[in-house]
């Protein structure tokens, strides 16, 4: 009887989630010291009916800018293909409600030499579930004796978080690469949209960044006039956006892998730009036209 | 934001569907192509909630794909709709339904449905509407999202069951442009896929 | 109860605020880790000696911030682990392991979070000094600044302005801004950080206790005896760790 009541309660949590259960079996004293793991990450739920509605009640800072644990949110992140390859561009700033929390935040997760994963939304969300992901990608190598696809990599992300989709995860990512087909992107979300195309713009600031990107962009950019408009770009969105800014994290994939082309601070992009570089205005982006039009130089 | 379409002519089925994915106020992509091919004579169009909507048009996709490969007959469009309404159903009363909903387009060429003195035809156009609390409902003509507004009454006027194929995508034509012109934020594009005894293909929308 | 009604729950806040303030420096060859000892919820003060800095080995300190009850089981977790670790491999974890690690046990929580911001201090297996800074749940990065909890928005941007030498022009002909700063300096930091933090928030003061991880690589193996310092490492051969306590005013 007990059984079967158990079985229709509402609030029928399994014993599992509430104790440890794997904390201090044979295994912690093997070589491996329980960290061995068996498959799928396992998650411990508040034992609550909807465990959705207690994280966003602590976690939520647009309903309620004065709960708790606050997750960093606000970004600007871009990536797009063309004939030479893919450039992935973001910026660098992490921030808590209006306090910056960071300046210096990698947003660009380096699965592996052909891989990269751009990161928005959640940065615990991003980083954990794109670092898993390098480890599935490189068990799909051993186990298939060649790389994983851009396309199948995307799409194990994708699968991933849809199963954990109204859980609470952000996280709106990139997934860029080279393979057999060469150059590819795609966006991954975390409501488990999936898409593939040639350009995109995912954080706060995507719409100020698509604003310079989608003007300046065609197929046929040369390298230097491509890794100028992801930085540019960037820098737009970090002069408009105020969750924006920082610095500029500029990565370029080719045939052989990605090359991490630079970090570059925005302020120093609005007053001096990014040097004597090939495809730069060689001023700033932004001081130079305000304060001296005659000096602008309006691009083709 | 999604806008379906669909319509019966003489011998054929179209569905039409926009082709922009969009993120709050943002077009992430606008060549999605938001009708998939489910069989020799079966295409679904299909619209809703983000990741639901490409998850569970995959879960139909090969569960009839498998249907295919086991059986030496192909499903008939009736059947499939059926299939795809109880998933609906099912999933309705699951931890987490799926927000889809669907136009499903089909052409019978089963020999009960080949009509006596049109056998050129080879079968039958069928159209279904399921919406994603399980309802589906046989129809001549049918539309999903803001385009329904403006697109049924318009259909109700000019939408003919005997309409050749220039005839109805004129038609289709008439709805994308009555949604074009009122509707606040609309779709710029539009794929369309015709279904008759040939096949599924896609069909160019008249400019 | 008619047995037709689920239960209902209104409120359920396992969470609280006990205030306080971590810090760590990385240097070259060492990395200092601090936080105040008061522990607080609202305007109550429940003690005035509550660690938050913890050695966890001869290399790697980890300070807790956030809420008390969920810092100290995360501290009794991560050192559990460590123990485990060190029974199975004859060695401390690697600094830069125990971080990844800290990621995954903050992670495993992410749907029901440890409410605490952890920064790990300590060595690299390069002999380096080391920060590491966490949000509750688990995206880190390395750093060689940063403070956390009640008065972080004091405590950083003068970490900024002192360490990074952030909107300071060095002077026209002289050096550069050094990129690391001597032992001496950092501690001087730390101090005046935690007095002032203390002027100024209610939720910092009485005591202040900062852990010192000292590089084999570094030129002196001992302090300076006027600190104060009481050693805490465990072996003579690694690296060095000590504590330094100060009174910080408690009202």
């Amino acid at each position: 009887m007990n059984s079967l009541v158990s079985k229709f309660s509402t609030n029928n949590i399994p014993k599992q989630d509430v104790e440890d259960n794997e904390e201090y079996s044979d295994s912690m004293w093997a070589s491996s010291a329980g960290y061995a793991t068996n498959g799928l990450p396992t998650f411990r739920l508040p034992s609550l009916q909807q465990p959705t509605d207690f994280l966003r009640l602590h976690t939520d800072d647009h309903a309620d800018p004065s709960c708790r644990i606050k997750i960093k949110h606000g970004t600007t992140t871009l990536a797009f293909r063309f004939k030479g390859g893919v450039i992935v561009a973001v910026d660098s700033r992490a921030t808590a409600g209006s306090y910056i929390a960071s300046g210096t935040v990698e947003k660009v997760i380096r699965i592996n030499k052909f891989l990269l994963g751009t990161m928005a939304g959640g940065a615990a969300d991003c980083q954990y579930w794109e670092t898993y992901l390098g480890i599935m990608c490189r068990l799909h190598e051993l186990r298939n004796r060649e790389r994983i696809s851009v396309a199948a990599a995307s799409k194990y992300l994708s699968n991933l978080v849809y199963s954990y989709k109204g859980m609470g995860l952000s996280m709106g990512t990139m997934i860029c690469g080279w393979d057999k087909t060469g150059p590819a992107i795609f966006y991954v979300d975390s409501d488990g949209t999936r898409l593939k195309g040639d350009l995109f713009s995912v954080g706060s600031g995507s719409t100020f960044a698509y604003g310079v990107l989608d003007q300046g962009y065609h197929w046929d950019l040369s390298d230097e006039d491509a890794q100028e408009l992801g930085r540019r770009s960037i820098y737009a969105a970090g002069h408009r956006d105020a969750f924006s800014g920082n610095t500029i994290n500029l990565f370029h994939i080719k045939q052989d892998g990605w090359d991490f082309i630079g970090n570059y601070d925005v302020s120093k992009m609005h007053y001096d730009g990014p040097g004597n570089i090939p495809g730069a205005p060689g001023t700033g982006y932004g001081y130079e036209v305000r304060t001296n039009p005659e000096a602008c130089v309006v691009a083709d | 934001m999604d806008i379906l379409f669909g319509l019966c002519g003489k011998g054929f089925v179209i569905l039409a569907g926009d082709t922009t994915v969009a993120h709050s106020i943002v077009k992430m992509k606008n060549d999605e192509d938001k009708i998939k091919t489910l069989g020799p004579h079966l295409a679904m169009a299909y619209s809703g909630e983000p990741g639901d909507t490409i998850q569970f048009a995959e879960y139909i996709e090969r569960n009839l794909r498998l249907d295919q490969i086991r059986n030496v007959h192909e499903r008939r469009p009736e059947a499939s709709a059926s299939w795809i309404r109880s998933s609906l159903a099912s999933s309705l009363r699951s931890r987490r339904p799926y927000s889809v909903n669907i136009l499903v387009g089909g052409f019978d060429i089963s020999s009960a449905a080949i009509v006596e003195g049109q056998e050129e035809l080879g079968g039958t156009p069928k159209l279904y509407w399921l919406d994603y609390l399980g309802t589906k409902v046989e129809v001549p003509f049918g539309a999903h999202g803001y385009g329904s507004y403006f697109a049924l009454s318009l259909l109700d006027r000019y939408h003919d069951p005997n309409a050749s194929v220039e005839e109805a995508m004129g038609t289709l034509k008439r709805c994308i442009d009555e949604v074009s012109k009122r509707l606040v934020v609309s779709p710029s594009k539009y794929k369309a896929k015709i279904i008759d005894k040939d096949g599924v293909r896609d069909i160019e929308i008249p400019v | 109860m008619d047995g037709k009604t689920a239960p209902q729950m209104r409120h359920f806040n396992p969470y609280s605020d006990n205030g306080g303030t971590i810090l760590a420096i990385a240097g070259q060859d060492f990395a200092v880790i601090a936080g105040d000892t008061r522990q607080t919820v609202g305007y109550e003060i429940q003690t005035r000696y509550a660690p938050k800095v913890f050695r966890l080995n001869d290399k790697a300190v980890l300070a807790v911030n956030g809420f008390a009850a969920d810092g100290n089981m995360f501290v009794k977790k991560v050192k559990q682990k460590l123990e485990m670790y060190r029974h199975a491999h004859a060695k401390d974890m690697p600094l830069r392991a125990i971080a990844r690690l800290i990621q995954t046990m903050l992670y495993a929580q992410r749907f029901f979070p440890y409410y605490v911001y952890n920064i790990l201090g300590g060595i690299e297996e390069d002999g380096s000094g080391a920060v590491y800074s966490f949000d509750p749940v688990g995206s880190y990065e390395r750093e060689s600044c940063r403070a956390a909890g009640a008065a972080q928005s004091l405590v950083q941007p003068f970490l900024d302005n002192q360490i990074y030498f952030k909107n300071q022009q060095p002077i026209p002909g002289g050096p550069p801004h050094p990129v690391h700063l001597p032992l001496s300096r950092v501690i001087a930091l730390v101090t005046d950080s935690f007095t002032s933090a203390t002027e100024r928030h209610i939720e910092v003061g009485d005591e202040l206790e900062m852990f010192i991880v000292l590089s084999r690589s570094h030129p002196q193996q001992s302090l300076d005896p006027r600190l104060n310092a009481t050693e805490v490492s465990t072996t003579a051969s690694g690296e060095k760790v000590f504590v330094i306590r100060r009174p910080l005013k408690r009202d």
